[in-house]
């Protein structure tokens, strides 16, 4: 009786230990959906992937199959192939996310004032992220075919190009993807830049504009180290992107010609989906996935370093 | 004052020319569309062409289109449900949650994104073969809800940190339920948030073709799929691809155009 008496008093019975525990209970149930969904979708495979990549295992003679501990690595740390698509890979990176960061600044800098012409110029400018890749590439192969493509069959007129055309040349090949990437990810470098410019504190640009620093001096003292956070988490984003790049590669060149456009992630694909190799396919994908960890990690430390800088946190 | 003119003017004409160099392109591959087939094959290239729809009727003498383009509907609209269904109360719970394991096990959502997709593909493969889901699209919403799932609660987990702990203490005072304050609190404040994580799913999974072309058979097959097996075949012509690739780009670009704001909005505010 007076128990029910006091618990009736208390303003909210809710607030108690009890409820304490209830919270808890609230939120991992919560979760729990979405970790468990993500475990044995995603995480089981993986975890099978590296199972796989300690075996001699190929689809097509499943009978010899057997362990062969780190065999497949260190097969493919003296395989010419695989350290081309490495190289072709790093290549690949370097050069699409240079340019994407130094022309997707300057875009930016050219929309920062906020009025209905920039708002309209950059929707449009943002067609191309949403489109689909394998578009993308169809596009480029339009316009580059060295006999009725619009931009290719001038190029190699005018004996710029092979007159087979940009993606037939061993030489201009990757040079040709890279630029592929810049048109397709410039726009979205060029947005995240944007919006940081737009959190810059508006009063400090305004104080050094009065002091008559020139555009340039503020840029380079005041813009830019305020909005390395922002460039860093383009630089992060578009790094691994870039990294793991698949699609545009597989549907323009398929990694010729020769072997000129492979990448580690269209390697481990032909390896495993087209000869049936799953050990060394899996071996590929999870050295390309350490490699993405590692560029993650960097980054993620450089960002907070950098935040912790601008923001005195 | 003339300075100011002149590097207003310096702007956007550069905004222009990057306007043209973005656009333009694609403006070129559906133009073929419009082009007698004759006048896609001419030497030097022409530019000039009477239009014609031609190249539409050769699409739909070719191919199934709404066949195609309800699979990659189904594929999506199926990973969006199924995504924002797992992601979005996780999102929740760990922004709101005060155990030290939340932030850990946000940034392992996080990861999961960064996994190259190719990466689980033939693991997963090799499973859905064995469960017997191989050729059937439900394999395809499997695997993109994965991804995306990872990639809402790590979004949403962004945007529900950032916003205010008091309202939904004061709904909580008034009696309601812990889930009645996530659900008629915190989830109506953060819309903006779950329409940007929506566009995101819903453009990888629409885009999408390494998984699908692996996972399912002809019936089955999603556009993306169609355009790609089309793409090396020799009688079919650049007219009609690019006549068929408006079936495919034409509604996501639409819909990222209408909810433009909300784009920008969730890539600057979600990935942060």
């Amino acid at each position: 009786m007076t128990l029910s008496l006091t618990s009736a008093l208390r303003p909210f019975p809710a607030l108690s230990v009890s409820y304490v525990e209830r919270r808890r209970l609230f939120f991992i149930l919560m979760t729990l959906p979405a970790v468990i969904y993500v475990l044995v979708i995603g995480v089981w495979p993986l975890a099978q992937g590296i199972w796989f990549s300690l075996y001699e295992y190929n689809l097509l003679k499943p009978a010899r199959t057997h362990f062969v501990g780190l065999g497949n690595y260190i097969d493919l740390l003296s395989d010419t192939v695989t350290r081309g698509a490495f190289v072709n890979t790093v290549i690949f990176t370097v050069g699409a996310v240079t340019v994407e960061l130094l022309l997707g600044f300057a875009i930016a800098l050219a929309l920062w004032r906020d009025d209905r012409f920039n708002r309209i110029c950059l929707a449009l400018i943002l067609i191309p992220v949403t489109i689909t890749p394998l578009v993308v590439g169809l596009i480029f192969r339009a316009l580059l075919l060295a006999d009725y493509g619009l931009v290719g069959y001038y190029l190699a007129e005018f004996g710029l190009s092979d007159p087979r055309g940009l993606f037939a040349n061993p030489s201009s090949a990757l040079a040709t993807l890279i630029f592929v990437d810049i048109w397709e990810w410039t726009p979205l470098v060029a947005l995240i830049l944007l919006a940081g410019l737009k959190a810059l504190p508006g009063d400090i640009l305004e104080a050094s504009e009065v002091d008559g620093a020139t555009a340039l001096q503020r840029l380079r003292i005041i813009v830019i180290p305020l909005m390395l956070p922002s460039i860093l988490l383009a630089l992060t984003l578009r790094t691994i992107d870039a990294f793991r790049i698949f699609d545009s590669v597989y549907v323009t060149t398929g990694g010729g010609p020769g072997n000129a456009t492979n990448t580690l992630m269209l390697h481990a694909v032909k390896q495993g989906l087209e000869f049936f190799n799953i050990g060394r396919a899996s071996a590929i994908s999870n050295l390309t996935l350490i490699c993405i960890a590692v560029i993650a990690a960097g980054f993620i430390l450089l960002i907070r370093k950098a935040d912790r800088k601008a923001n005195g946190r | 004052m003339s300075t100011r003119t002149l590097s207003r003017i310096g702007e956007r004409s550069f905004i222009l020319v990057m306007l043209a160099f973005f656009l333009l392109p694609f403006l070129w591959l559906a133009s073929t569309a419009y082009k007698p087939s004759r006048d896609i094959f001419s030497i030097p290239p022409k530019l000039t062409f009477p239009p014609t729809f031609e190249q539409f009727a050769t699409v739909f003498r070719l191919f199934d289109v709404w066949s195609l383009v309800s699979s990659s509907l189904l594929i999506a609209g199926g990973s969006v449900i199924l995504s924002l269904l797992l992601g979005v109360p996780a999102g929740y719970a760990l922004a709101r949650s005060t155990s030290r394991y939340a932030i850990a096990v946000a940034y392992f959502f996080m990861a999961i994104r960064m996994v190259p997709a190719v990466a689980a593909l033939i693991p997963f493969y090799l499973m859905m073969r064995d469960i017997g889901l191989l050729g059937s699209w439900v394999a395809v919403v499997l695997i993109n809800a994965m991804l995306n799932s990872a990639f809402v609660t790590w979004m949403m987990f962004s945007y529900f940190r950032s916003l205010p702990k008091e309202l939904e203490e004061a709904a909580l005072t008034d009696g309601c339920t812990l889930f009645g304050s996530f659900w008629r609190v915190a989830l109506p404040a953060v819309r903006s948030g779950v329409v940007a994580s929506t566009l995101f799913c819903l453009m990888f999974s629409w885009n999408d073709f390494l998984y699908p072309m692996f996972l399912t058979r002809l019936d089955s097959k999603p556009i993306s799929v169609a355009l790609l097996s089309a793409y090396g075949t020799k009688d079919i012509t650049w007219g009609t691809l690019g006549a068929l690739a408006h079936f495919s780009t034409i509604p996501i670009v639409l819909i990222v155009l209408f909810l433009n704001r909300y784009f920008v909005q969730g890539l600057t505010k979600g990935i942060h």
